[in-house]
């Protein structure tokens, strides 16, 4: 039998010990979570019956906490996405236009990224509660010292600095590469017919870096709606349920509230619905800009 | 010229305050973690007046932190060596077959990518059970080559493209087999992307927080995260020895990374462009 007469056979060969785990652990119990959310089954019980969609009617029609947390996550995506991109890109250009320093600036900026998000949110709980109120004892910085995660709002501005403090550099790092590839002698040109800096950014720069605006929105967009350890880790989705996101809910709702797993289930596949759809429509929306510039 | 001076100071500027605020919960973690309580209290933005290494030496005897440091090491060596062969093995193949039944691989692979994993972490957590893999150090790695084999197998993928038929056909010629010309000549011609991978899944597997908290149950078997989670949720006063977990928890991956940045920053620039 040479490969030359059975080329599927040796592809199904090598590609065996891949499929195997990745059918096991990964289709498997996603055609199975599609399944569990149509049914009313409870992590305690061995029986679960089938009850259709009734899990996603009751999740979007008489479960206020959890559209609260759905608003509050649409909310926390929102600032997430405009900040962490704006953020980025701006690093992205001011880095680039150094010339010895770039490499310095790029490892300290994008270090924090290397450092476990849930690790990361711990050392920021200590700066919120031991070294937040220290600062504060200098006149300036007074604002500083205030329950950081105490109102739903200061909850909201801690989480954000969080992520973005955490998720910044990997972005920056994919604008750079893009920046990169914008070709000098296009800049060159650019300069020397006097464009100004706004105008040689708008039209020149821009345009070419959109393709990594594509990626990196869908990027931000993608695992900012499953957000879950900074939350955990920094509110617990409180003061009350106030900064409950959507994973956290999911969570709760399967492991802490009553083990519902058939209803947590399908309030995560409606989380997975609307990434995809959203992203769907960004990517879209966005490639068609990439066409036009 | 002389706006040109002051915009490059400017930048400078605003460079140097952005790295300040980058850095400085990472070096203010790592200064406390070398004071006493008595003394963080005191004097929490300074450095320490003299190394204390009592709050290391507390956290990996005291609350066995060298036990969880042994079970993150064991979990994320088995799984990325397994991502590794099972992804290369099927990246190679799927790429150098033509056909219908190496594009329905191909996609396969992929059409699983924007699933949240809380969509499938229940039934996950019933598979598991049933394949005894649950709750052990051992067998998480199964999970997380299940999880990450695809990203691997799609980096691979392309990667190959670049390499040249002949060196297979020739081998083939000289009687060499399949088997033997992927380990002997192939795979050593793929190190520059399985070191990409190799980073990109350790960082992964190092810092993942959420499959072995709903995995593991026993102490015995938590990761160092699971460790500082579980200690930061009975003591969350004591910073001097959480800062401790914390800084140990971060020193490999930090490490990893002063000394693999090319490869880390080409891997997700790379993968980015090919996403």
């Amino acid at each position: 039998m040479s490969y030359k007469s059975k080329p599927w056979l040796s592809l199904l060969a090598f590609s065996a010990p891949a499929l195997l785990f990745y059918a096991i652990f990964l289709v498997y119990p996603t055609i199975g979570g599609f399944y569990y959310s149509l049914t009313d089954w409870n992590g305690l019980y061995k029986d679960y019956k089938f009850v259709g969609i009734s899990n996603y009617i009751q999740a979007l029609t008489s479960d206020p906490q959890f559209i609260h947390s759905l608003l509050y996550t649409l909310k926390y995506v929102v600032v997430i996405v405009i900040l962490q991109n704006a953020i980025a890109l701006c690093l992205a250009l001011l880095i680039e236009s150094r010339t010895k320093s770039k490499t310095l600036f790029r490892t300290l900026i994008f270090m924090p990224n290397m450092v476990s998000i849930y690790i990361s949110t711990l050392m920021w709980a200590f700066i919120f509660s031991r070294v937040a109120p220290k600062l504060a004892e200098y006149t300036l910085l007074s604002f500083l010292d205030q329950g950081w995660v105490s109102t739903p709002n200061m909850a909201f501005l801690s989480t954000v600095i969080v992520t973005v403090w955490q998720g910044a550099g990997y972005l920056m790092i994919i604008y750079i590469a893009a920046l990169q590839g914008v070709p000098k002698d296009l800049k060159e040109a650019a300069t020397i017919d006097g464009a100004s800096t706004f105008r040689r950014f708008y039209h020149i720069i821009l345009p070419l870096v959109m393709p990594a605006i594509t990626i990196c929105v869908f990027l931000t967009l993608n695992s900012s709606f499953k957000i879950f350890e900074v939350v955990y880790a920094l509110t617990g989705g409180g003061p009350g349920y106030s900064t409950e996101v959507i994973a956290l809910n999911v969570y709760q709702e399967g492991f802490a509230r009553d083990r519902q797993f058939g209803y947590a289930t399908a309030k995560a596949m409606i989380l997975f619905f609307m990434i995809i759809i959203i992203t769907f429509v960004q990517v879209t929306v966005f490639k068609k800009k990439e066409v036009e510039a | 010229m002389k706006s040109n001076r002051l915009l490059t100071i400017v930048v400078l500027a605003i460079l140097i305050a952005v790295t300040v605020f980058f850095m400085f919960p990472i070096v203010l973690a790592v200064f406390n973690s070398f004071k006493t309580q008595g003394e963080m209290f005191k004097s929490v933005l300074s450095l320490p007046t003299k190394i204390h290494w009592e709050n290391y030496k507390h956290v990996l005897t005291e609350i066995h932190l060298m036990n969880n440091l042994y079970n993150t090491t064991v979990i994320t060596v088995i799984s990325v060596v397994g991502i590794i062969s099972c992804g290369s093995l099927a990246g190679y193949k799927i790429s150098r077959t033509p056909g219908k039944l190496s594009q329905l691989l191909f996609f396969l692979f992929f059409s699983s990518m924007l699933v949240p994993f809380y969509a499938i972490m229940f039934s996950l957590i019933k598979v598991a059970k049933t394949f005894h893999v649950q709750s052990s150090v051992y067998g998480l790695p199964m999970i997380y080559i299940g999880l990450g084999v695809n990203f691997a197998v799609f980096l691979y993928h392309g990667f190959v493209k670049s390499i040249p038929r002949e060196l297979e056909e020739s081998a083939h010629m000289d009687g060499c087999g399949q088997l033997k010309t992927f380990t002997h000549i192939i795979f050593p011609l793929l190190l520059p992307i399985t070191v990409t991978i190799a980073i990109l899944n350790v960082l992964w597997i190092w810092n993942d927080f959420m499959l072995p908290l709903i995995m593991l149950t026993k102490y015995e078997s938590y990761t160092l995260i699971l460790a500082a989670s579980v200690f930061f949720g009975q003591y969350s006063t004591e910073w001097s020895y959480i800062l401790s977990i914390l800084v140990l928890t971060s020193l490999p991956v930090v490490v990893l990374y002063l000394f693999f940045q090319r490869f880390i920053v080409q891997g997700i620039a790379e993968g980015a462009v090919k996403g």
